[in-house]
């Protein structure tokens, strides 16, 4: 008899009181035993995102109802620190979109409703919502859902989101659908004279442009930009500044392929946020159009307004570039070692006051995070808002900086915020989308 | 009695993209009547192409007159003419600067710097002397005579004689 014969015959060699007999209640199957379970720690499940949002709570924007009172106005009207949303609870998110006033959630699910939306509709921009007959809502203080028209609701997914003053753009499996204003001809359709947007339902769908897929979509404040499977950027809408790209200042209602310096490069991403566009090609190589009024691009012939693609030569001795961002009146960009760099006008992360830089300013690695404790931690991700900017780095933390419009810096404090600052969050950051007053994050739960 | 100097008149303009917000827009009324302003004319309303090429003429020649037409025709605005001892430079400085970018950190708590998204969407538009409030008046607001207002009810403005109407936005004077 070994030391493990107890454990090996646990039936047999023991006590038989305890095994059976009509004095235990609860008698041991082997059979019942092995089927039972296994005690293991809680973990979450591997869709499972938390959503946490900040900001500007008037607007519904942040998917939270609050109450008015004369005592708590105040505190209420800014919600400065970042709040777990119930709704990331209750459904899968898997990315959202934060336009003026709204934001947009893309959920996993089975039937037609895959989008859901907050905030200001006076343009229907997510979604035609009544409770009287012919009286649509004008603010939604919770994320109600929008109908698509899915051909297949149980196979197809929502894969990107954009949102821009006051329409949306939804990429899905089943092609692109723009919900909203249409003023300018930014939803890709005829552009109707007076027409009444807040009593319209009108969803427009784009199943594929010039027989190719679409991959990637992007708006700015009133234009909206595409991206194909090939690596050629479409749009239309508003185009006064140039920001559409199009060689002219008109509008264009319909989806338009633009030329230009990006005419034979295969691009990769795209970034706009009010009336300035880059594009980022495989090559690592930037390129800009719209409106460069505060130094986002200085051409020789010093044009404020370029209407088509132009290679941004400076960027060239950074590196190769990973990732672009734009805000109202200034840049972001993120080379191969994780170094960003800022320039325009702004609070651009390098000091106490906004200043105006033409060439790109490093903002020290120190700032985000790296330093003799966490030497390996670098800058994966970076977006703007309209006046902030934010970065995310390899170990899911959240770096923000810029003005503090409405608390939409999640600092907890109402100052504006001159270099990058951690966000206390409780998760892993992996995406974070910046509004114009208000700031979304989805974050992966610590274990 | 004393008599206090003559209330001036001003055009104040909400621009499309802040009439779209409801929150925005109740919060720059509530700063208007904060301010004293007593609010003769309002109406909500497109401005057509013709009238915003009429309005704009100064800018005819300034690169960015094209992206200003298309923006103020691109939805309703709120126009309204306020009256006040000196209304237009009130207006004026309540509004702040123009280009919003800058406005951000020169005047934040201005109307500009608070509501505007970019320099051309700045949320509100204010005339910038009496003669031309006198002619963008003429251009928006072609019923309305300035001078016959000046005879019948500027004083029973200065007076105070008036009840406000919230749903219409607007002072009327109180007859008798």
């Amino acid at each position: 008899m070994n030391k493990f014969s107890r454990i090996l015959y646990p039936v047999s060699k023991c006590n038989k009181r305890f095994v059976s007999g009509p004095k235990r209640k609860y008698p041991i199957d082997p059979e019942h035993e092995r089927s039972l379970p296994v005690f293991q720690y809680s973990v979450s499940n591997e869709n499972y995102r938390r959503v946490f949002s900040w900001g500007n709570i008037c607007t519904g924007a942040l998917g939270k109802p609050f109450h008015k009172s004369e005592e708590n106005i105040d505190k209420l009207k800014h919600l400065q620190f970042p709040k777990r949303l119930t709704f990331g609870e209750q459904h899968q998110v898997v990315t959202a979109a934060c336009g003026f006033g709204f934001t947009v959630f893309a959920v996993q699910s089975d039937t037609n409703q895959k989008v859901y939306g907050t905030g200001i509709n006076t343009d229907s921009q997510i979604g035609y919502h009544e409770i009287r007959k012919d009286h649509p809502l004008e603010v939604i203080f919770l994320p109600k859902p929008i109908d698509l028209p899915f051909k297949n609701p149980v196979k197809s997914k929502v894969t990107k989101l954009a949102a821009g003053r006051a329409h949306i753009l939804v990429l899905t499996d089943e092609g692109l659908f723009t919900l909203g204003n249409n003023a300018y001809g930014q939803c890709g359709r005829k552009v109707i004279p007076n027409e009444n947007y807040s009593k319209s339902n009108y969803i427009n769908h784009i199943e594929n442009i010039d027989d190719k897929k679409i991959v990637d979509v992007m708006c700015g404040q009133d234009h909206s930009l595409i991206l194909t499977e090939d690596g050629s950027v479409y749009s239309c809408g508003w185009g006064a500044d140039g920001q559409t790209g199009l060689e002219h200042f008109n509008n264009c209602s319909e989806f338009t392929k633009v030329n230009g310096d990006i005419q034979n490069e295969k691009i990769i991403k795209l970034s706009s946020r009010s009336d300035f566009v880059l594009a980022l090609n495989d090559k690592g190589q930037v390129f800009g159009w719209g409106n460069t009024e505060y130094g986002q691009m200085t051409l020789p012939g010093g044009d404020q307004q370029v209407a088509s693609p132009h290679y941004i030569k400076m960027l060239s001795n950074l590196g190769r570039i990973k990732c672009i961002a734009t805000a109202g009146a200034f840049c972001l960009v993120l080379n191969d070692n994780g170094q960003v760099f800022s320039w325009g006008y702004g609070l651009l992360g390098t000091g106490p006051v906004a200043e105006l830089s033409r060439k790109p300013i490093h903002i020290p690695d120190t700032l985000f995070g790296k330093n003799d404790y966490q030497s390996d931690s670098t800058v994966i991700d970076i977006t703007c808002g309209l006046y902030h900017s934010a970065a995310i780095t390899n170990h899911g933390d959240l770096f923000i900086w810029g003005r503090n419009k409405n608390g939409c810096l999640g600092l907890g404090r109402p100052e504006d915020q001159f270099f990058p600052l951690k966000v206390a969050i409780g998760g892993y950051v992996e995406q974070v989308i910046c509004g114009i007053d208000h700031s979304i994050a989805i974050c992966k739960p610590f274990i | 009695m004393p008599v206090t100097s003559c209330f001036q008149l001003t055009l104040a303009i909400i621009k499309p993209h802040v009439v779209k917000n409801p929150i925005a827009t109740q919060k720059i009324r509530e700063l208007i009547i904060a301010s004293n302003f007593k609010i003769v004319k309002f109406k909500r309303k497109l401005i057509s192409l013709p009238e915003a090429e009429k309005f704009y003429d100064e800018h005819k020649r300034k690169f960015f007159y094209n992206r200003l037409i298309t923006f103020m025709t691109s939805g309703p605005s709120d126009m309204m003419i306020l009256t006040k001892e000196n209304a237009v430079k009130d207006w004026r400085d309540l509004m702040g600067p123009t280009k919003v970018f800058k406005a951000q950190f020169e005047a934040p708590d201005s109307i500009r710097g608070k509501y505007g998204l970019s320099d051309t969407r700045n949320a509100t538009h204010g005339s910038d002397s009496v003669d031309s409030a006198r002619r963008e008046i003429g251009i928006l607001f072609p019923e309305f005579n300035i001078d016959e207002w000046y005879l019948k009810e500027e004083q029973l403005f200065r007076l105070n004689k008036l009840s406000f109407y919230e749903d219409k936005f607007i002072h009327v004077p109180i007859d008798r």
